[in-house]
């Protein structure tokens, strides 16, 4: 909902020393007759803070709190320009003859996100820094609300769980809904680059993890004011599933996506199941003819629907035994490398791609990624390989760029989910791993948010020392997240197959995938929606026009769930249809006000419902 | 130096135990402990070297049937007792027949160079980096560290180049050799395979391919004898 609406108030008495901030959702009054503090933070008409966590800050030197009576107003500042609103209050407090400055403004310029800003200053007075800490009391009583969600959680009965993960630098934002209304709110961090001074210093740390009420963060200040905190909130009074979108389309923003948007489709969008060729091994060599068995990797494929890719593996662990390079290291392939060559040429005839690895690790001291760059061009011209894996790597190093104006086709896919923007922006495809063999790792089958914000980025989920339970539990995830998968079989020696069951159930997943690909990877889609039921989790995936829809649904209890599950706003009829998982008896439920999707859904199952509007 | 010289190892029993760093993924033999058996042999003071390697090659024609990477090493006059490298394990194994011996077990190898004291090292408990060609960036001559024998009187076991062990390991999925006493060379990275001299009872999991795959520059052999 666009706010067409927005209104500001002071009142200067001298008994009453409140400002005021409304918007359409939510109402903000801050009371600075002794301290700063919350007299309101209102999400509809429900408050969030309360007397004991009100204050908006709380200043420690070394060992010691200022005192809330030190405080000085300096200046109130309450305006409206254009769509441009401003409300602030600067403030000194003199504590042991160190002079704090701070203000603490809400800044509305855009409908529905709002910012709240924390700036301090300081003039030591022997001009030797001191210790200093700070505190935000409201927000330890909004992170122990009950209608707080951490980012990627979700509400179970009476708790909330975590139920979705990311590992790029854009946070999602934490959750707080009305308990009367639909309203809801997202609490966000942004935060660009960790390890800016000064700025949002562990705040999401704090958001997602801890908790406020032992948290402090620390800041070096100078006597000029600089931004400490900086908190954004979104509003809708549509719900939580809004706020993503919100989110999520402020986010993009700034992003430049034109890699991903070429004229003619990308094959790479369509790199569903990815072969993981460890070439030591009798999966991928015959070891009495010397020869690599690609044909029978093909065939094997079709096992699981059919490789789109397969990703040659002969350098590690193999490089470091002596001086030879990962390139000099094809030559001693059977037949140099011209066995590339007629591996690539037998997998295009198959209509596979095919990869190699780089190893930024392999790159020598008397070596340039420069010179990496050219043996790969050089490479590309005698084997025509279609993309290169970029081992360990999150990130696509600039040297590589050219390759692909001199090769327009030509993909990389990177081991790590890239992390930054400018990495998410040059990087546009690559693995979402998960998975630890160390600490006895369980797959969760969880919300992948990165995928969400992203859906243009194909991500293969792969956790390559998982097996049994766990490997059914990657199919799951795949599943519920609606990515593609790496079927790595032969783990540098090890050999750890998927079962025929398994590989069952990849074909029938990828099948869904290639069919309905326009959904899946559709620019509406929002993890983790807003359920009626819990015990489940739910994603929606949405075609460009949001008229088609996919649900994927996963019952994370031992117990069967009836629904209804979620409801659908359409006043348009609508068709469902289950596509994936153990039939679920779906149906369409309506009441007077409301459609929601019902069915019966068995313990640690997933199903995918297909939706038309 | 005598070439020539072979060592004799009195059958005995000992106790096997191996180390082996894995990257990722296992090495699927038994890494003991467990008693294990000496026969009777002799075992060659030095590993080959590149002349007598060379005169193997000129005197019996041989010819790898894949012969990609072999001797690619191409030692000048200079490096004739080098170790000789850029072998495979057929080509090892094709020079130990033509002088009668064999490549030694990958246990035989430990006892070699262990003893019955179990050094962790070929002359004793302590790593010295003097006492062994451990990160030079090239070869030496065999024969270059005269006080670095092991007790039974045979060099070089640690560092300069590694050696091949006889067998070839199936695991049913996967075929691989054992290596033993690591090299000079160093590659930079922990993603590498760890160089430099390696202790008594560590080997290496060198996972096969095709002969070519199976070179190395850093990679040699010595034979034993059954007495």
């Amino acid at each position: 909902m666009v706010l067409d609406v927005f209104t500001m108030h002071k009142t200067f008495t001298s008994k009453n020393k409140v400002i005021e901030f409304s918007s359409e959702e939510l109402f903000f009054s801050l009371n600075y007759q002794n301290t700063i503090s919350f007299d309101h933070f209102k999400i509809s008409n429900s408050n969030f803070v309360n007397s004991k966590n009100n204050e908006l800050l709380k200043i420690r030197v070394e060992n010691n709190f200022i005192p809330n009576n030190l405080i000085k107003i300096k200046k109130v500042l309450n305006e409206t320009n254009n769509n441009y609103k401003i409300c602030s209050i600067e403030f000194s407090q003199n504590y042991n003859r160190d002079l704090f400055k701070g203000r603490i403004s809400i800044v509305q310029k855009k409908p529905n996100i709002i910012d709240f800003i924390f700036q301090l200053s300081v003039k030591w007075k022997d001009d030797i820094p001191k210790k200093i800490l700070l505190k935000f009391p409201f927000l330890t009583g909004l992170y122990e609300h009950k209608n707080f969600l951490k980012p990627g959680y979700v509400f179970d009965k009476n708790k909330s769980i975590k139920k979705g993960s990311w590992n790029f630098h854009e946070y999602p934002p934490a959750m707080i809904s009305d308990p009367n209304s639909k309203v809801a709110v997202g609490v966000e961090f942004f935060d660009q680059f960790p390890w800016q001074a000064n700025y949002n210093l562990g705040m999401y740390e704090a958001i997602s993890r801890e908790g406020f009420e032992k948290y402090e963060t620390e800041v070096q200040l100078t006597e000029e004011l600089s931004d400490v905190v900086v908190m954004r909130l979104y509003s809708s009074s549509e719900g939580r599933n809004e706020v993503f979108k919100l989110w999520k389309e402020n986010t993009r923003n700034r992003y430049d996506l034109r890699k991903y948007l070429k004229s003619t489709p990308r094959w790479i969008e369509k790199n569903y199941l990815q072969h993981f060729t460890f070439a030591y091994g009798k999966e991928a060599f015959d070891y009495k003819s010397c020869k690599f068995k690609i044909n029978e990797i093909i065939e094997e494929g079709k096992k699981f629907g059919g490789y789109d890719s397969i990703i040659f593996w002969h350098q590690y662990p193999r490089l470091g035994l002596d001086k030879t390079n990962q390139w000099n290291l094809y030559r001693y392939l059977p037949e140099n490398y011209k066995s590339i060559k007629k591996i690539v040429d037998l997998c295009h005839l198959n209509n596979v791609k095919f990869f190699i690895p780089f190893k930024p690790w392999d790159v020598r001291a008397n070596e340039s990624l420069d010179m990496h760059a050219k043996f790969l061009e050089k490479f590309i011209s005698e084997t025509n390989i279609d993309g290169f894996f970029l081992d360990t790597m999150s990130a696509l190093p600039e040297s590589f760029l050219k390759i692909q104006k001199k090769f327009p086709s030509f993909e990389f896919c990177a081991e790590g989910t890239p992390k930054e923007q400018r990495q998410i922006e040059q990087l546009t495809s690559s693995w979402d791993q998960i998975g630890d063999i160390r600490r006895n790792y369980k797959v969760e089958i969880e919300a992948n948010i990165f995928r969400f914000v992203f859906p243009e980025h194909p991500l293969n989920l792969v956790s390559r020392w998982s097996v049994g339970s766990d490997k059914d539990a990657i199919i799951k995830r795949a599943a519920f997240n609606g990515t593609g998968l790496v079927i790595w079989q032969d783990v540098f020696g090890c050999w750890l197959p998927f079962s025929k069951t398994q590989q069952k159930l990849i074909k029938q997943l990828k099948k869904i995938l290639v069919k309905f690909h326009d959904i899946f990877f559709g620019n509406n889609s929002i993890p983790l929606i807003e359920t009626l039921s819990s015990s489940i989790i739910c994603n929606q995936f949405a075609n460009n026009y949001n008229n088609k829809k996919i649900y994927s649904i996963y019952n994370f209890t031992s117990k069967k769930i009836n629904g209804p599950f979620f409801n659908i706003d359409s006043n348009a009829d609508i068709q469902v249809q289950q596509i994936y998982g153990k039939l679920s008896a779906i149906k369409i439920q309506k009441t007077k006000k409301t459609k929601s999707l019902c069915g019966t859904i068995g313990p640690n199952e997933i199903i995918l419902v297909h939706v038309r509007l | 130096m005598n070439k020539d010289k072979k060592i004799f190892i009195e059958s005995t029993e000992y106790i096997y135990r191996a180390e082996h760093l894995t990257l990722e993924g296992t090495c699927s033999v038994d890494h003991g402990p467990k008693k294990f058996k000496i026969k009777n042999m002799y075992v060659d003071k030095f590993p080959v070297t590149n002349k007598e390697y060379f005169d193997f090659v000129k005197k019996t024609g041989y010819k790898p049937k894949d012969s990609q990477r072999f001797l690619d090493h191409k030692p000048n006059k200079i490096q004739s007792y080098f170790p000789v490298v850029c072998v495979s394990q057929t080509d090892a194994i094709e020079y130990t027949k033509w002088v009668g011996g064999r490549l030694p077990s990958d246990e035989e190898w430990q006892y070699i160079a262990a003893g019955p004291d179990y050094n962790d090292w070929p002359w004793g408990d302590q790593f010295n980096p003097l006492y062994c060609n451990h990160d030079n960036n090239s070869l030496r001559p065999v024969n270059f560290y005269k006080k670095a024998s092991s007790w039974c009187g045979c060099e070089d076991l640690s560092g300069n180049a590694w050696e091949w062990t006889a067998g070839i390991h199936d695991d049913g999925q996967h075929q691989f050799a054992l290596i033993r006493g690591g090299s000079f060379f160093y590659a930079q990275d922990h993603w590498h395979v760890g160089g430099g001299a390696r202790k008594t009872n560590f080997h290496w999991k060198l996972q096969l391919l095709n002969e070519g795959m199976s070179r190395a520059e850093t990679l040699g052999f010595r034979c034993v004898y059954d007495a």
